[in-house]
């Protein structure tokens, strides 16, 4: 049975077939549940049975459970009213969620001092701001060094700027309003909260797997206009770095941080000629970098002829690690790839 | 007030990587410049040179003075040789340059009659800043504001210092004519205004002329690898190095800071007659550092420029500033600026 020009999902045993539109409203209000909601949302759903849900692990990718859920959606004729509910039942638990978790943070702190001013403040893309003037037991808050916290209650991440003190007991109300059992500081800085939103949720574009590389003559702009007598004797040299550039830093437009810091102690090895400093202790150093956009800058090394190519993967892994502080030991093969961030 | 240019100084603001030698011709001048010995060939740096021995302060040193003049930056100058200055006149000296401060200072502001502003300007001998008995003792110029405390015996506050000095600068200069003193080497610390005020009148008075000392990548990669080998009994820094990369559309700063320890014994091993060091072996030295941060990050320190040096003796900057850190090794930092400043001079 065909319908007007909508796609139909169908399972032939019963017959039915689904709103390909309502089942990807379900998939997307399944995807926007955190992890360790999902069980309790479906649940209180009440619309797939108990056998139904066991199937469903909560360990794979959201991606695939929402699927699963979607298939399940299938199995039991699932509509736009079930949909609805769904949907419902997610908004309600999340300003639940919200005022549960202002109310939480707020008590937890204040317990523990008493000046202090805390506000919060919402925004569109589920963005939750907080801002902390801190006191002390015996003088006002100072309003002019407060704290910024912002938290989007989906994740488990929260950003945090111009904290000078009162980390433990910040962390404390943090962990205690959002329910979860631990925190712990990433190695990871910027100036940019954007850019750290981009690294820690993934968002910046990532090296494609180049299944069909297109030949490089395609992704030039116009040809420049030179003179026909200058031939460049490197050019296959300079194609090669570009594309192997691009593979390691990818399309898109770098996260934005300021510096990456690495803490060396490997053991010294010049060029075999050097006939030097054949010690047994690792060659202590601290190698800074800082740039007002590194990666960027990093990126532009090797076309200028700087570095090699591929630039270390020490520098290139910045992003996928989510973290700038690097803590790099010797280990028993080649140094290579390995990063062993403590 | 003229411009900078016409007084032969070149201001902090402006980015002059190679500062042109601003001389003022006057005939004395044609002869002042034939008593410096070319021991450089077009100006690069000596094949080797000489770690003193013995290279610490005299006896006559007053130690608070000398402590006055470490752990402070200072921006560099060579100063060509001065002439008729006397070291018997330093309190006619300071008279006269209080008047010109204070006349310098007041241009352009509409000032009571006779308000001297609390300015002093107060010319001493430096003693103990010698490398040889045959270089001319250092002067220290110093400006305080007058306290304006009605309190008796009130502290003045220094708001500028500048001093001279030429430390085993007789392996640089010969002949010198008797009119002439030979004080190379200029430290100032404090508002430009000041220095540009006290250099004119330098400049005026005794016909010589200032010009900002700036360090290339290659001097400072000298002082890494001297500085690096040097004893040091207490509180030991990281050897820091500092590399700024050019020609990128984003600026880069590279901070390689090595442990001292480590440092220290890349060098002992490198370095092969003890009190002597050669260029080949500050090459090696670099070269190491060089080679074993391309491992790690596969970039050529080599190609990018670099800018400072931070040692436990002292910390240089390309710009031409320094700071000494230990008045042990005073003397050897001293000396190799003077050779630097009289470099610059041809």
């Amino acid at each position: 049975m065909a319908a007007s020009g909508r796609r139909l999902r169908g399972d032939p045993e019963s017959g039915f077939t689904m709103d390909e539109t309502v089942a990807e409203y379900i998939r997307r209000t399944v995807l926007k549940i955190p992890r360790r909601e999902i069980m309790e949302m479906l649940t209180i759903w009440d619309f797939l049975s108990k056998t139904q849900l066991q199937t469903i692990n909560v360990h794979h990718t959201k991606e695939r459970i929402s699927q699963e859920v979607v298939t399940l959606c299938e199995e039991n004729c699932a509509g736009i009213k079930q949909a609805a509910i769904l949907d419902m039942i997610c908004e309600e638990t999340d300003s639940l969620n919200l005022a549960d978790f202002k109310y939480k943070f707020k008590r937890s702190l204040q317990t523990a001092l008493k000046n202090v001013t805390i506000n919060f403040r919402e925004y569109e893309d589920n963005a939750l701001w907080i801002r902390i003037a801190w006191g002390t037991q015996y003088t006002k808050p100072n309003q002019y060094k407060a704290t910024y916290i912002v938290y989007h209650l989906q994740t488990p991440y929260v950003f945090i700027s111009s904290l000078r003190s009162n980390l433990p007991l910040l962390c404390q109300a943090l962990v205690h309003a959002s329910n979860y059992h631990d925190i712990h500081e990433m190695e990871l800085r910027s100036r940019c909260l954007d850019s750290l939103k981009d690294i820690v949720f993934k968002r910046y574009s990532q090296t494609f797997q180049t299944y069909h590389p297109r030949p490089l003559q395609e992704r030039n702009v116009a040809p420049e206009k030179v003179d026909p007598r200058i031939i460049q004797e490197n050019k296959r040299e300079k194609e090669r770095i570009q594309r192997v550039n691009q593979e390691v830093f990818g399309n898109g437009l770098q996260p934005k941080i300021e510096f990456a810091q690495y803490k060396l102690e490997t053991m010294f090895k010049g060029e075999p000629e050097m006939d030097i400093l054949t010690e047994k202790e690792p060659f202590r150093c601290v190698v800074k970098f800082s740039s007002p956009h590194l990666l960027e800058a990093l990126k532009s090394l090797a076309p200028a002829g700087m570095a090699d190519a591929p630039l270390s993967p020490l520098l290139t892994c910045i992003p996928q690690k989510a973290r700038n502080y690097f803590k790099i030991k010797e280990r028993k093969d080649i140094l290579s790839a390995s990063c062993l961030g403590s | 007030m003229g411009t900078p240019d016409s007084l032969g100084m070149t201001p902090l603001g402006r980015k002059t990587a190679e500062t042109g030698i601003n001389f003022t011709s006057t005939t004395r001048f044609s002869r002042g410049l034939t008593f410096i010995r070319t021991h450089t060939l077009f100006g690069q740096s000596p094949a080797r040179r000489i770690i003193p021995q013995t290279s610490l302060l005299q006896e006559n040193a007053d130690p608070q003075k000398i402590a006055f003049l470490l752990r402070k930056q200072w921006t560099l100058y060579s100063v060509t040789p001065m002439y008729k200055f006397s070291y018997g006149n330093l309190k006619e000296y300071s008279r006269l340059l209080s008047a010109f401060v204070a006349a310098e200072k007041q241009k352009g502001l509409a000032v009571e009659v006779g308000n001297d502003l609390g300015i002093k300007v107060t010319l001493s001998a430096l003693l103990g800043l010698k490398g040889t008995d045959q270089d001319q003792a250092a002067i220290l110029v110093q400006i305080a504001s007058r306290s304006q405390l009605p309190v008796e015996n009130a502290e003045d506050r220094v708001v500028w210092s500048g001093w001279f000095c030429c430390v085993s600068g007789d392996d640089f200069l010969e002949n010198v004519p008797e009119d002439f003193t030979c004080l190379s080497l200029f430290l100032a610390n404090g508002a430009e205004s000041y220095t540009t005020i006290v250099g004119t009148w330098f400049q005026k008075t005794f016909d010589c002329c200032f010009s900002r000392l700036t360090i290339s990548p290659l001097n400072l990669a000298w002082m890494a690898a001297m500085w690096t080998g040097c004893e040091v009994d207490s509180h030991m820094a990281a050897t820091e190095l500092v590399f700024s990369v050019p020609c990128l559309p984003q600026t880069l700063d590279i901070s390689y800071a090595i442990h001292p320890e480590d440092a220290k014994a890349l060098w002992d091993t490198v370095q092969k007659t003890p009190g002597e060091v050669t260029q080949e072996e500050v090459n090696l030295f670099m070269d190491c550092l060089y080679s074993h941060f391309h491992r790690h990050f596969k970039i050529h320190l080599s190609a990018t420029r670099l800018v400072k040096v931070s040692t436990s003796i002292a910390s240089a900057h390309c710009d031409g500033t320094i700071k000494i850190l230990h008045s042990k090794h005073l003397i050897g930092v001293l000396m190799l600026l003077t050779e630097l400043a009289i470099s610059q001079i041809q």
